[in-house]
């Protein structure tokens, strides 16, 4: 697979003429948005005027108004960058991916289905919405790999019978093929009891989480410092965690700098990495050129396919041959 | 006169977690000892077969190959102790471990589809040994730490609980590769 370095020089020498291109709509995109920004504001003012006016002032006038502006705001904004974005994708996300390994294949509006994440076991509550984009997927080294952006969320009902929305899950989640035999379940989650109430009272309450399975101590200080384990069966655990496996978890926790939830199910491995926002949309208001903006395409795509090389998934092992 | 009840019940209680959580990591003991036996039985149902596959072939490690029939023997035999299973254990992956070293002085041996495949069921199984031992060993720490730590070590006298042995991870386990080494060789 190609290296960190060598995908940034491909983002900056063979894409240049097409982020070139899309930098030239980018500045037309954010003069317009800008544009429509102010006179959708004086528009909703007036308007506002003029209700007031008619009717007096009122905290729901004012609340509706309000929502209004950014719930209809957002639909024009997402119409504004429809094309731009499109066209990003097409130009700049479809060939870092191809370029990363030719065999993956890319669909910017599909994503990954609904029942891996459900099999995943990694989320407990229940989803009444999902949704998500950028989907890829391919084989790479005979192993099969997808991921895509996921948003999923849990609808609560408020007092007064509207619907509130909370994120259960926003980033990326990734699907591919573990080279060993299992068949119970196994998941490790970031561990949040044990380093905030520290060793003692953090693993008591971690052994009493009534909705997972049997808690599984690791015999690795820094991976069960940064993780917690829970598994339908303690052996067959350590068969899959073995000690190079964490070591390995554990470098692609750092690399991915954010909180990282894993689980092993069926024959498969799931990694959800938590970003909490939408990733692989164009930038509208800084620079595609810019390097950090860069970085985060260019990162974050050679994080997730290299996960086939990093976690050494391809070596395939005897039980596999 | 409810105060003095008050304390003794929470006493009685105390007590009755504390024998409740005594018994149930003696239990896990037993229970993951049960499933590293299952491995450690299958790796010995492999021996037999890998004896007649490469014996013949290897006529200066005759030794080894008594040895390791010796010890399968051994651990065959009826109602033998935990603990003598885990030395049982620890001299077994040794053996095979020579014999496997050994076969790589064959090339015919090492070339033959069946010793391959005996080679790759065992490397399996030995994994899946290591895993076991690992879950044992986490089993046996959490049930000598109550044994050991206040208030639990009062309980654990009186029920007569005695420490356990762990697996002992076999040097060659615990070395990491050292490269330059590898190089100097």
């Amino acid at each position: 697979m190609k290296s960190l370095s060598e995908l940034t020089d491909f983002y900056y020498k063979v894409l240049f003429a097409a982020l070139k291109k899309l930098e030239k709509d980018r500045k037309q995109l954010q003069y317009r948005l800008i544009v429509v920004a102010i006179l959708f504001t004086l528009f909703t003012f007036a308007l506002y005027s003029f209700v007031f006016s008619m009717m007096g002032s009122s905290s729901d006038i004012m609340m509706f108004f309000a929502f209004g502006y950014f719930a209809l705001g957002a639909i024009i904004y997402k119409m504004l960058i429809k094309d731009y974005t499109k066209e990003f994708k097409e130009k700049v996300i479809h060939p870092l991916i191809k370029e990363l390994d030719s065999n993956l294949n890319y669909e910017s509006k599909q994503h990954l289905s609904q029942k891996y994440f459900r099999d995943s076991k990694l989320f407990n509550s229940t989803i009444d919405r999902y949704s998500g984009n950028d989907f890829v997927h391919g084989e790479i080294d005979d192993i099969h790999i997808e991921f895509s952006d996921i948003h999923a969320e849990k609808r609560h009902k408020s007092s007064k019978g509207k619907d509130n929305w909370s994120t259960v899950f926003q980033g990326l989640f990734i699907v591919a093929d573990f080279h060993k035999h299992f068949s119970g379940s196994t998941v490790v989650l970031p561990d949040s009891a044990q380093s905030t109430f520290g060793d003692l009272i953090g693993g008591w309450l971690q052994s009493k989480n009534a909705s997972r399975e049997e808690l599984v101590k690791m015999d690795h200080p820094e991976f069960e410092k940064e993780f917690v384990v829970y598994a339908s069966d303690q052996i067959e655990a350590r068969y899959i965690l073995s000690h190079s496996l964490m070591q390995k978890l554990l470098v692609f926790k750092k690399r991915s700098k954010h909180p990282l939830h894993i689980s092993f199910v069926g024959q498969s491995i799931n990694l959800a990495i938590e970003y909490n926002k939408d990733l692989f949309e164009p930038s509208v208001f800084r620079s595609l050129l810019d390097y950090k903006i860069a970085m985060e395409y260019v990162q974050t795509l050679h994080l997730c396919i290299g996960i086939v090389e990093e976690l050494k998934l391809n070596q395939k092992l005897w039980s596999k041959q | 006169m409810s105060t003095n009840l008050i304390i003794l019940g929470v006493i009685v209680i105390a007590l009755i977690l504390m024998y409740n959580s005594l018994v149930s990591k003696k239990n896990q003991v037993q229970n993951i000892f049960a499933g590293v036996d299952a491995q450690l039985k299958k790796r010995y149902d492999l021996i037999p077969n890998l004896v007649a596959t490469v014996s013949k072939y290897m006529e200066h490690e005759k030794s080894l190959f008594t040895e390791v029939t010796k010890l399968r023997a051994e651990a065959n035999r009826p109602n033998i102790s935990d603990e003598h299973k885990i030395a049982l254990d620890a001299k077994v992956s040794s053996a095979l471990g020579s014999i496997m070293v050994a076969v790589e002085n064959y090339p015919e041996l090492k070339a033959n589809e069946n010793v391959m495949h005996l080679q790759a069921s065992l490397n399996e199984v030995e994994e899946q040994i290591s895993a076991a031992r690992r879950a044992y060993n986490q089993a046996v720490t959490d049930y000598n730490n109550a044994i050991e730590m206040f208030p639990t070590n009062f309980m654990a006298n009186a029920m007569n609980y005695i420490k356990k042995d762990v697996f002992q991870i076999t040097e060659n386990e615990r070395k990491n590769v050292n490269v330059k080494e590898l190089f100097n060789s």
